[in-house]
């Protein structure tokens, strides 16, 4: 019972010490609350599309086989669609026509796609949503709509005109915002891609086991085809954001190395007021670890502060208020990108390994340096 | 009570600027008493004072408490005995700039881990005793001096010790203030407090509440006499 | 019952920890919110037959980074600059952004050119 009422008597000397400086250290904890936030940010951000990433991609292709010429990915010529069937295990397999579609007009980059239900559609195409708003039927300002007509540069240079059947889900934006799906016929047309021709083949297999040995089965019949495994694809998103979170994250740990070097400067930078202070304490019958608690609690109720306001902003910023900071990181050059709110996925784990890397850190570096001010000699205080 | 035997001070030891500041002490201060150190500024009276409180160690020469050898005592052992035993007045007063009188007079409470609400009662008490309970949330630099001096002793007697020490204490005083402050100590002797006061103040060494009167100079002991 | 300053001070460590607790909180009732969205998703992706997120459309390997090959850096968008981590912390010259954007209307549409 006396240790507890102890530590709370020294808080409420700590806590009024601090109230005295109160510019200063409400100017700390807003710094402090800042680069907790960024950090969180970045983690929660990360976090939560990896997760997304890895939830959507479930029904990706099971497996994708490109044909690569001279290190670059090439079109792959329909046949080996049938050698392909004739190998055990495999169930399905079908090609993709799919490619990119600069649009000076708007300066954007579309992804497009032949889907089958298109195919005796000729004409007609159906939109993502980022497609829907940035106009590139020369009207500014305003949204595609059904039965827009939108004109294209095939590869001759001559202008095919195309008239939007309808958008694809709202819903669906994250995947989707850049699609503009065409007709197998007016794909070809677009890009003259001959009729033996695919741009990749996707397959489904009988046994999801067996993914890994048809693989091989296909890169020993044709040596010039690489496939890509569903579990490759999902792989390859917890790398990206892995990557990307990490080099950001490095940038804002020197940040925060930087912080603490501040607190390290000031708690070692004592000011002659604190020591005497300190010195008083002693001569009144405070111990030495009673003035250490004092800087723990000081250090604590700072970090603490910032800790919870800013893993706390960091969630408002992240989803509900869509990452409005990461914007231009987000967007980086590209003109077209999707507008999408992010379903929250949090981890105590990284709850926990914020509050390891930001209070304890910063705590100890506001007691250790007072270790040399609190051994000061009680009797100093007589001659002050 | 306490005992000194042959305790020497000796600052900045082998260095060029070695200074003995006490040499050869031998003194027994009795409970219950008012004694008064005096002798002219640099004697030696604060060092011997701080060596006393236990705020220092003697560089050699022994301090007995209560028949209780202290001068080997570690550092945290020490600091309870001070925390226990004295109560101090400083010359410059010392109090904490920025927080409450109040707060100021329990501090040195609060290692204690006594109930908040106990510890605020006899703080509130020792104020009302020094009449300055109007000025118990008030920050201390608002204070004037013979207040914030009152508040000192409120802070030294708030762990109840036996021994209260004051360096100097009229020093910053008018007379009028100087007077009161020993009618303060006169209340304190009566209560069974120890007192041991640096001075070279009339006020202080000619006031009827001192029993004795031990003269330094140069850090040695002139006389030890009692006031008969 | 706050008059202690320290009272008040773990009064705000709760509060801070009920604040989390409610951040966990809204992020399960909004997983389960969106729940129905995530499986629309997932049915476009099995539908289109979709590999990627599309998320970065600048160039062909953030577009469809699941998609690239180890040549892709360089070869696709005129802004494009490089693929490695120096590339997400250092944006382009402006200068290059905007002679490669000319460059590239010029090369698409001559008529631009007048
Ligand atoms: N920390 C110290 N280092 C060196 N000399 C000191 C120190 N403290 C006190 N002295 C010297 O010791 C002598 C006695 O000082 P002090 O006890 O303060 O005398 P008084 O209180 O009687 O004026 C003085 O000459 C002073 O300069
Ligand atoms: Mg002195």
């Amino acid at each position: 019972m006396g240790a507890i009422e102890k530590q709370r008597n020294i808080l409420d000397f700590t806590l009024s010490s601090l109230g005295r400086r109160k510019g200063k250290n409400i100017a700390l904890v807003v710094v402090y609350t800042f680069v907790i936030f960024l950090l969180a940010s970045v983690l929660f951000f990360t976090h939560s599309l990896k997760k997304e990433a890895f939830l959507i991609l479930q029904d990706a292709p099971e497996m994708t086989v490109q044909r690569l010429l001279a290190g670059r990915q090439d079109l792959i010529p329909t046949h080996y669609i049938d050698t392909i069937r004739q190998i055990r295990g495999v169930q399905s397999v079908a090609p993709r026509l799919w490619g990119y579609y600069y649009d000076a007009m708007s300066g954007a980059n579309y992804t497009l796609m032949v889907n089958a239900e298109l195919n005796d559609r000729a004409g007609e195409i159906i939109i993502g949503n980022g497609v829907s708003m940035r106009s590139m039927s020369g009207k500014r300002n305003q949204a595609l709509r059904r039965n827009d007509i939108i004109p294209f540069k095939t590869y001759d240079g001559s202008v095919l005109t195309l008239k939007v059947r309808g958008l694809l889900p709202f819903a669906s934006e994250l995947v989707t915002a850049d699609l503009i799906l065409v007709s197998e016929a007016d794909f070809r047309k677009l890009f003259s891609i001959a009729n033996d021709q695919a741009t990749d083949l996707v397959l489904n297999v009988r046994n999801a086991k067996e993914l890994s040995t048809i693989a091989a089965k296909i890169t020993q019949i044709h040596p010039d085809t690489r496939p890509i495994l569903r579990e490759e694809i999902l792989r390859t998103y917890d790398a990206v954001f892995d990557w990307r979170g990490g080099v950001i994250f490095m940038v804002l740990s020197g940040v925060f190395f930087a912080f603490i070097i501040l607190a390290w400067d000031k708690a070692t930078g004592l000011s002659a007021e604190e020591k005497r202070e300190i010195g008083i304490l002693k001569a009144i019958g405070w111990e030495t670890s009673d003035i250490l608690l004092m800087k723990f609690w000081e250090g604590s109720a700072v970090s603490m502060a910032a800790f919870f306001m800013g893993i706390f902003l960091a969630y408002l910023h992240i989803f509900l208020a869509s990452s409005i900071l990461f914007e231009p990181v987000l967007k980086g050059w590209s003109v077209l990108y999707p507008s999408f709110r992010l379903t929250p996925y949090i981890s105590v784990y990284h709850i926990a390994t914020l509050f390891f890397l930001t209070v304890i850190p910063y705590t100890v570096v506001t007691i250790v340096p007072s270790w040399r001010s609190a051994t000061i000699d009680p009797d100093s205080v007589m001659r002050m | 009570m306490i005992r000194l035997q042959n305790v020497r001070k000796v600052f900045n030891a082998d260095k060029a600027n070695e200074f003995v500041a006490i040499e050869g002490v031998n003194l027994s201060i009795d409970s219950h008493g008012a004694t008064v150190l005096k002798g002219p500024s640099g004697s030696g009276k604060t060092t011997l004072l701080s060596i006393l409180g236990c705020m220092a160690r003697p560089t050699s020469g022994r301090i007995m408490l209560k028949e209780r050898e202290i001068t080997s005592l570690p550092e945290r052992f020490l600091t309870e005995v001070r925390r226990e035993t004295f109560g101090i007045v400083f010359q410059q007063f010392n109090l904490i700039k920025g927080i409450t009188a109040l707060e100021n007079v329990m501090l040195p409470a609060y290692p204690n881990g006594e109930k908040h609400a106990s510890l605020k009662k006899r703080a509130m008490e020792l104020l009302d005793l020094l009449n300055l309970i109007g000025k118990a949330f008030s920050k201390v630099e608002w204070l004037s001096g013979g207040e914030a001096q009152r508040i000192a002793i409120a802070r030294a007697l708030i762990n109840n010790p036996a021994i209260i020490i004051a360096d100097e204490p009229t020093a910053h005083l008018d007379t009028r203030l100087s007077r009161e402050f020993m009618e303060i100590m006169r209340q304190l002797k009566k209560e069974g407090k120890t007192l041991l006061i640096a001075s070279h103040d009339p006020i202080v060494y000619d006031s009827t509440v001192i029993d004795r009167i031990v003269e330094i100079r140069d850090g040695k002991i002139v006389s030890s006499g009692d006031i008969p | 019952m706050l008059e202690r300053k320290s009272d008040l001070f773990f009064s705000a460590l709760v509060a801070g920890a009920l604040l989390i607790c409610l951040m966990f909180m809204d992020a399960a009732i909004s997983q389960r919110l969106d729940r129905e969205f995530v499986q629309e998703r997932r049915e476009v992706v099995r539908v289109l037959t979709l590999t990627d997120l599309c998320l970065f459309t600048e160039a062909r390997y953030t577009r469809h980074p699941s998609m690239a090959d180890l040549h892709t850096p360089f070869q696709d968008h005129p802004m494009s600059f490089d693929h490695f981590p120096s590339g997400a912390i250092m944006a382009v010259p402006p200068h290059l952004k905007r002679k490669a954007g000319t460059l590239q209307r010029w090369i698409s549409d001559p008529r631009e050119r007048q």
